[in-house]
């Protein structure tokens, strides 16, 4: 079955491809200068062993994953200690809801005026803007938590470290997961839109941003794909250790196929 | 809800603001005798990934910054008015500006020095590129057509409107919009605009892949010879780093005056920090790489500036070069 998926999947794209080569070369290349697909495709098999991309790239990964561990750092305990204590979560909530549906983008050049350090500010805005997925999923695991399991607990006269141990963390653990996985992507959002409005020495942005004064749209295109595959395998490598970590769960919400 | 509780809330929430915005701190700047008393021997210097700033890679790649004891860290920069953060927050200790950008920033109240000249138009660095088909063949006939620029209010409308006057139209007879370089040429071709000022390699480019022929060169007559790009710094930076600065001024020069003399060192490295190929680069029309910040030359921008109205007041521009010392 997961092969027929596969050779599914791959016609998919093929076409996707072949429709766009032909679009570009027949109909858009005729007024416009963009590069055909297979141009990109090129470029994009040559990145791999260009030094500087290399680079760039892993500095760029390093960001990206530094700041998805700070912010899992502060957004997990956070959740958990306003999702224990609802008197605190009520006093921080319009606060939240305040700063979280505020672009992270549109922090980018705040954080470059007040953060001097350039590596500092990428990773704080990657931070701040993957604190908001884990801490609001981590929030409704704690809700989420079956009042039973904890009243059952406590009737065993288990105090409440040993339910939150025991009972609400465990519990919660399954959405702190995907609050994980959806700031994944959306730190790479923020890593690769740092670079590109704020520069520095190396990374992917960077590179896009030298391509542009360049008029190397086929690079800019060929980094971008990159980019995009490299949030695919995180994703899928998250996916996958959840799937793997928290079995039970995904069988008890019915194994859903994503 | 009780007052201690909420009182704690509140502060978990600032003590996560707080650590949002916490900055580095801990700015280390290296002194040390052994080299030449220099007050810092590393440097961050940020420059757009053009052919502009090449003096700033050759001064480094042939050891002419080593020569005078300083380490010179290059940083892509994504534009002058970008860097003039970066400057101030000392994450940069120097950065490439264009000088209309710098002296509206002066007058703005920024506390910035020009501490070196970098880049000069030539003839046809500069040009208003029309689609071959447009029906527009002279700048008159730009009347009431829209013309991109990279940024409104700057060096490009500045010096588009010294060739509008020249043609009997003001700013006013015409339409700017603000596109950037890599996206000008697709726009005029999908009919966004009528006409875009470009610079190299985009002038080639257009030409070569959408068939697009020069209307105009703008630098001519008022603009011939306009001083474009220099290496700016801030106040506060020029006076605590005289001695770096010094070192750093000498070196560029050396290499503003190689470049000069040999198109061959700087076809050989713009190759190497832009993404513009070695083939492009030889043909590619560049202008000049001044050795000397020339307060006279410079003058001229902000006179021009002053005329057009992109200043209020007249800049004395010798107020905010700091010139190199001669033969410091």
């Amino acid at each position: 079955m997961t092969r027929a998926r596969l050779t599914r999947g791959a016609i998919g794209v093929a076409g996707f491809l072949i429709v766009g080569e032909l679009v570009i070369r027949l109909w858009v290349g005729r007024t416009f200068d963009f590069p055909a697909p297979s141009a990109i495709l090129y470029e994009a098999a040559l990145l791999p062993v260009d030094p500087e991309f290399l680079e760039g790239s892993l500095v760029t990964m390093g960001n990206w994953g530094l700041g998805l561990l700070v912010a899992v750092g502060i957004a997990v305990p956070l959740g958990v200690l306003l999702g224990s204590l609802p008197t605190a979560e009520q006093a921080v909530r319009p606060l939240l809801e305040f700063l979280r549906p505020i672009p992270s983008v549109a922090i980018i050049p705040l954080a470059i005026l007040l953060i001097p350090d350039d590596a500092m500010m990428k990773v704080s805005v990657i931070v701040y803007a993957s604190l908001w997925p884990i801490l609001i999923n981590t929030l409704y695991g704690m809700h989420d938590v079956d009042p039973v399991a904890k009243e059952s607990m406590r009737t065993f006269g288990f105090g409440s470290l040993a339910v939150l141990g025991r009972v609400s963390l465990p519990s919660a653990a399954p959405f702190m997961a995907t609050g994980v996985r959806i700031a994944a992507g959306i730190a790479l959002v923020l890593a690769v839109s740092a670079e590109l409005v704020a520069g520095g020495v190396n990374g992917l942005g960077v590179y896009a941003v030298k391509a542009s004064s360049g008029n190397r749209m086929d690079l800019i295109m060929a980094a971008t794909l990159w980019a995009g595959l490299f949030g695919v395998g995180a994703n899928l490598v998250l996916q996958a250790a959840e799937r793997r970590l928290f079995r039970w769960h995904w069988l008890r919400t019915g194994g859903v196929r994503t | 809800m009780t007052r201690t509780l909420r009182c704690r809330a509140i502060a978990v929430g600032a003590a996560v603001a707080l650590a949002l915005t916490a900055c580095g701190g801990g700015e280390s700047t290296d002194t040390s005798a052994s080299t030449g008393g220099l007050e810092k021997t590393t440097i961050k210097v940020g420059a757009l990934p053009i052919p502009d700033p090449v003096a700033l890679y050759i001064a480094n790649e042939k050891g002419f910054f080593k020569e005078e004891g300083l380490t010179v860290e290059p940083v892509i920069i994504t534009g002058g008015a970008a860097a003039i953060p970066q400057i101030k927050n000392s994450s940069l200790d120097i950065a490439q500006t264009n000088y209309v950008s710098t002296f509206a920033a002066v007058e703005r109240g920024e506390k910035i020095k020009l501490v070196a000249d970098m880049y000069q138009a030539g003839e046809n660095t500069f040009n208003i590129m029309v689609p071959n088909d447009s029906d527009i063949k002279t700048v008159a006939d730009l009347k009431g057509k829209t013309i991109l620029v990279n940024n409104l209010r700057n060096v490009a409308t500045l010096a588009v409107e010294t060739q509008l006057k020249v043609a009997g139209l003001t700013e006013a007879d015409v339409k700017f919009a603000e596109k950037p370089f890599p996206e000008m040429g697709n726009a005029i071709a999908g009919g966004q605009a009528d006409a875009g000022w470009l610079t190299e390699p985009f002038i080639t480019a257009t030409q070569s892949q959408l068939g697009f022929r020069k209307l105009a060169d703008t630098m001519t007559g008022e603009t011939e010879n306009l001083p474009i790009a220099g290496w700016m710094a801030t106040d506060d930076w020029v006076q605590k780093h005289p001695k770096t600065l010094a070192a750093f001024q000498r070196a560029i020069a050396k290499a503003q005056a190689l470049v000069s003399n040999d198109r061959k060192e700087l076809e050989a490295m713009i190759p190497t920090y832009t993404k513009i190929d070695a083939q492009t680069a030889s043909v590619i029309t560049l202008g000049s790489f001044p050795s000397e910040l020339n307060a006279d030359r410079l003058q001229k921008v902000a006179d021009l500036m002053l005329e057009y109205g992109y200043l209020k007041q007249q800049i004395d521009v010798k107020s905010i070069i700091v010139a190199q010392p001669s033969d410091g």
